[in-house]
């Protein structure tokens, strides 16, 4: 007998909150707001994923995880995965627990809930980003490009640590 | 490969710009004047690629090629790239200088392309500009730091952008087709207006910053001369562009395209040596997965 559509749904979000990004394997591809559209019929599960940054070169590695993860809990239902464009992600997708996962990973969101301030133009000499480590907002940023190109490059100097922060898109 | 719909060479155009000045801005990697640098050239050309994968993506069904064929399975003159976008990056000055230029352009062009009727393309643009913003931020950054450095920082950034004017001027050749893409709002502007666009702002900046001589130079040596590959200046039709001039207090072209650059497949040795060695690989061992 077939599983119910319910079930199954619920079997497919759970799946996917343990899909890690590889780059940033603190967060699900749920935690950092990726998942557009989710879809469970008697046949198929389909999911249309939003890459974060367009050129991320993880992003066909995290389409292959997702699903391999859903193949794991679909049964006989065919699994459909894309990537599609429309809306564009943007930072404020990334849940609330992202965001404190990636804060505890050492990555600092830029547009902070919190403290309700976005931060915007100009881009890249922006300070103020708050210190993942101690919480400090006497933070600069030295660079706007980092390991990834989400990713750009800060220094507090209340707890005089590097830290990495998480791209306003 | 024929350019039947007008969509195709319009999405082909921006696409093999972004992927031809990527490939140039990762040849960075590794020798930027320091880390920082390094780190921004590569996530540049990593950004710039990744849109002319999206691009390809939309191109695929008008195209009948899958995107690794349309980025790396093509002839030379298939590609429909301006040329400014495959000279080699010469040094620091040269770099910045073609990188202000590009980016300015290419928001300037992204924005119309927003408002697109194309559906698909006006989203993925909405995008591609979220990115874009901080390559122009990074280009407008050292525009401020090479024009107030040192006399040899201002003077090398002022012959990067005289060498790289007149060719980025030909960012807004017309495209084959274009008449039928503005009648149907899939290019919300043409591209002399797009020019006239590009012209007013980067013409304001360069005032500001007292480096508008260079578009006096340009004035006077536009349509007789081309700069080759090695930088030398050699008579020739090979690229014509539009003259420059100021006029009520704002710079503008004047005359037409020849229409005979990268919109139509003109590219120059410069290109033939970064094709070779960017589609090596694929040539090499065909259906290769990386």
């Amino acid at each position: 007998m077939r599983t119910e559509t319910s079930a199954v749904e619920e079997r497919v979000r759970v799946a996917l909150e343990g899909v890690p990004d590889p780059e940033i394997p603190a967060c699900s591809v749920t935690d950092l707001g990726m998942v557009e559209r989710l879809d469970v019929t008697d046949d198929a599960v389909e999911v249309d994923l939003l890459p974060t940054f367009v050129g991320c070169p993880a992003r066909d590695i995290i389409g292959g995880d997702v699903a391999a993860a859903l193949r794991d809990v679909a049964g006989d239902r065919d699994v459909r995965v894309r990537f599609v464009h429309d809306p564009p992600w943007t930072t404020d997708r990334i849940t609330e627990r992202g965001r404190a996962r990636l804060r505890d990973f050492g990555i600092a969101p830029h547009w902070d809930r919190a403290t309700g301030s976005a931060v915007t133009v100009p881009l890249m000499n922006v300070s103020g980003v708050p210190c993942p480590f101690c919480g400090s907002t006497e933070t600069v940023m030295e660079s706007g490009w980092g390991p990834t190109p989400c990713r750009t490059q800060h220094w507090c100097r209340a707890c005089r640590n590097p830290f990495e922060g998480f791209k306003e898109k | 490969m024929p350019d039947q719909d007008p969509r195709l060479a319009l999405l082909l155009s921006v696409a093999d710009d972004e992927l031809i000045l990527g490939h140039r801005h990762s040849e960075w990697t590794g020798w930027a004047p320091y880390l920082e640098e390094d780190l921004a050239f590569s996530s540049l050309g990593q950004d710039e690629i990744g849109h002319a994968r999206l691009l390809y993506e939309l191109a695929e069904p008008l195209a009948g090629k899958d995107p690794d064929t349309l980025a790396l399975g093509r002839r030379p003159e298939e590609y429909r790239h301006a040329i400014l976008c495959e000279r080699p990056n010469r040094d620091w000055g040269y770099t910045i200088a073609r990188q202000y230029l590009y980016d300015t352009a290419d928001d300037v062009r992204l924005a119309a392309l927003e408002d697109s009727s194309f559906a698909e393309l006006a989203a993925a643009v909405k995008t591609i500009r979220l990115e874009e913003r901080y390559h122009l931020d990074h280009a407008r950054q050292w525009f401020s730091r090479l024009a107030a450095g040192p006399v040899q920082a201002r003077q090398r950034f002022a012959e990067g952008l005289e060498a790289a004017m007149g060719e980025a001027m030909a960012l807004f050749e017309t495209l084959p087709g274009e008449k039928v893409l503005v009648d149907d709002g899939v290019l919300p502007a043409s591209n002399e207006e797009l020019l006239a666009e590009w012209l007013g702002r980067v013409g304001q900046q360069l005032e500001e910053a007292t480096l508008d001589w260079v578009l006096t130079e340009h004035a006077r040596a536009a349509g007789e001369m081309v700069p080759t590959s090695s930088g030398e200046i050699e008579e020739g039709p090979s690229l014509s562009v539009p003259g420059i001039e100021r006029s009520d207090g704002k710079w503008v072209h004047v005359g037409e395209f020849a229409g005979a650059g990268g919109r139509r497949g003109k590219h120059t040795d410069d290109f033939t040596e970064l094709w070779e060695e960017m589609t090596s690989l694929y040539r090499a061992v065909p259906g290769a997965t990386w």
